[in-house]
């Protein structure tokens, strides 16, 4: 195979990755929605410039006038192989690990959805600009997210927060009284929780943690990053 | 935590990296190959100022025609140098664009509305450390910054007096103005060409991110990212995290502003406008990128020169600000 026609599957399978991770949900996994569009159209632009470099090929054999020409796509077709057959499977846990909680947030929250339908992470946002942990007592909680151990305490159930990719993913976290007669949740499994709000700790210092009337153990959603 | 775990983790935020980079890289290499064919010779590039103040920032300027990160203007400064403009001004455009172009503008406002003094503070200061560097850059000769492969095909596009003797490889010698090209202005190669030429290098410069990309996740992976915060409010300890951190995350300048969101409230602002300043002229994933241009000490030298330009700023900022 000459080079040209290497350039041209090497083109092809860099195509590939990026339309294939378009539709099997992958950057789901790795973006964050409003970039999906420019990888989809980066590899369609791939895949006609493969489709161009495939025509010139066949009409003029050769083409290659650098020897390390082959090497450079055969190498390179390899990784995009690569990146084809291997999926990412991140530890959500092990990353959240690794990072600091998400500090953003604003003082005063414009508008607040009724208890039951607000997410893990409205409730982050509510709590961060409520405080007063007395106000949320009692209040019905159904959220689910992953399970993310802690180095000091028992394990919260967490969602990864992106503004970009993975790599700036940062997590939010809710305590959870987890029930004693069961053994302590794994990390990283999804849960769906149903339960309500109630305040732990010495007075003072008080705070908010769930208290599950239902947890069940669901598949990782196929959008498990939240912006 | 298991090893495979880690591994498993690493291998995601290289493919979030990696997918997030390729699109700016294509449009970079797509507009170098329009450049190439719609102008070969390149006859405009060398009208370019060559002033030591004028060229760097004419070349700034041009960020604004090239809406992409750090990783798409690699290609282009390089098509700029092969095609004899001005080393200063392809400096200029390579150190600051990334900054000064509409969409990381726009991403920085939408990232930080409340704080308009981010907005001045970012493009003034990427034209600053672009100036630093291009005046730094020019203590090194062409032949010590550059690299051998690069710098032959820019002696082609330079009048035959700008090239000495030995470079020139041709009896011609003591012609008055107008001074000939070491080569004759090329003809507008055919579309294969062009298209050879483009997938060529799209190819080169994807190669070299994998391995920028590759480095920067296991190093993301391995280093708890509390170390480099924890350090949040102190005034120059700070800035040197959040530099150090800008290294290692290596994320498009068109993105940073929102990944700095996520803990610009645990930092000094000399700190958050050193992160903004750094990302987009060097981290792990444009070494080797900058690689293609540049030889070890002018890749040194950058590096060196970008990071105490940097510190400074970040410091003012932090005498101003705090």
């Amino acid at each position: 195979m000459g080079p040209a026609l290497l350039r041209a599957l090497a083109l092809g399978l860099w195509a590939v990755v990026l339309l294939q991770s378009s539709v099997d949900g992958r950057l789901d996994l790795l973006l964050r929605s409003a970039f999906h569009p420019l990888v989809s159209a980066a590899g369609g632009v791939l895949l006609v410039l493969a489709l161009l470099q495939l025509l010139a090929a066949l009409q003029r054999a050769g083409g290659g006038t650098v020897r390390r020409d082959g090497p450079v796509a055969l190498l390179s077709a390899a990784i995009a192989l690569g990146l084809i057959v291997l999926p990412p499977n991140p530890s959500f846990a092990d990353l959240a690990s690794q990072r600091p909680a998400d500090e953003t947030g604003q003082d005063t929250l414009s508008f607040v959805l009724p208890p039951a339908q607000r997410s893990l992470t409205d409730w982050v946002r509510l709590l961060r600009s409520q405080p007063d942990p007395q106000l949320f007592v009692g209040d019905p909680v159904r959220i689910s997210g992953f399970v993310l151990p802690m180095a000091d305490g028992p394990p919260q159930l967490a969602r990864l927060l992106v503004r970009c990719c993975l790599a700036d993913a940062t997590p939010v976290g809710l305590p959870v009284r987890w029930p004693r007669d069961q053994a302590a949740p794994r990390a990283d499994q999804w849960l769906a929780i149903e339960g309500q709000m109630a305040v732990t700790g010495v007075p003072g210092q008080e705070r908010l943690e769930v208290v599950p009337s239902r947890i069940q153990p669901i598949p990782q959603p196929a959008r498990p990053l939240e912006p | 935590m298991d090893v495979l775990v880690r591994l498993n983790t690493a291998w995601a935020l290289f493919q979030g990296l990696l997918l997030e980079a390729l699109p700016f890289l294509l449009i970079g290499v797509l507009i170098a190959s329009l450049a190439r064919w719609f102008s070969p010779g390149g006859a405009w590039l060398r009208r370019l100022p060559a002033h030591p103040i004028g060229g760097p920032l004419s070349g700034a300027a041009l960020g604004f025609a090239l809406p992409a990160c750090e990783c798409g203007n690699v290609p282009v400064a390089r098509r700029l140098l092969v095609g004899g403009a001005p080393v200063g001004t392809a400096l200029g455009f390579l150190f600051a664009a990334p900054v000064l172009n509409p969409i990381v503008i726009a991403s920085t406002w939408a990232a930080f509305p409340d704080q308009p003094w981010l907005l001045l503070a970012r493009p003034l200061g990427a034209v600053l450390v672009a100036l630093v560097l291009a005046l730094l850059l020019r203590l090194l000769p062409e032949g010590e910054l550059l690299r051998a492969d690069l710098l032959e095909e820019r002696q082609l596009a330079q009048p035959l007096a700008t090239v000495s003797l030995l470079e020139r490889r041709s009896g011609l010698i003591g012609l008055t103005a107008p001074t000939p090209l070491a080569q004759p202005e090329p003809a507008r190669g055919s579309w294969r060409e062009v298209l050879e030429h483009g997938s060529r290098e799209f190819l080169n410069l994807a190669l070299l991110l994998v391995a920028g990309c590759a480095l920067a996740a296991l190093v993301q992976a391995s280093l708890p990212r509390q170390w480099l915060l924890a350090v949040g409010g102190a005034p120059t300890l700070s800035v040197l995290a959040l530099m150090a951190l800008s290294l290692v995350l290596s994320v498009c300048s068109s993105v940073d502003a929102f990944l700095a969101l996520g803990f610009a409230a645990q930092i000094t602002p000399g700190a958050l406008l050193a992160f903004l300043l750094l990302g987009p002229v060097i981290d792990i994933k444009l070494v080797g990128l900058l690689g293609l241009l540049f030889r070890p000490r002018g890749l040194l030298l950058t590096t060196v020169g970008a990071c105490l330009a940097v510190l400074l700023i970040g410091q003012w900022v932090n005498l101003w600000r705090l």
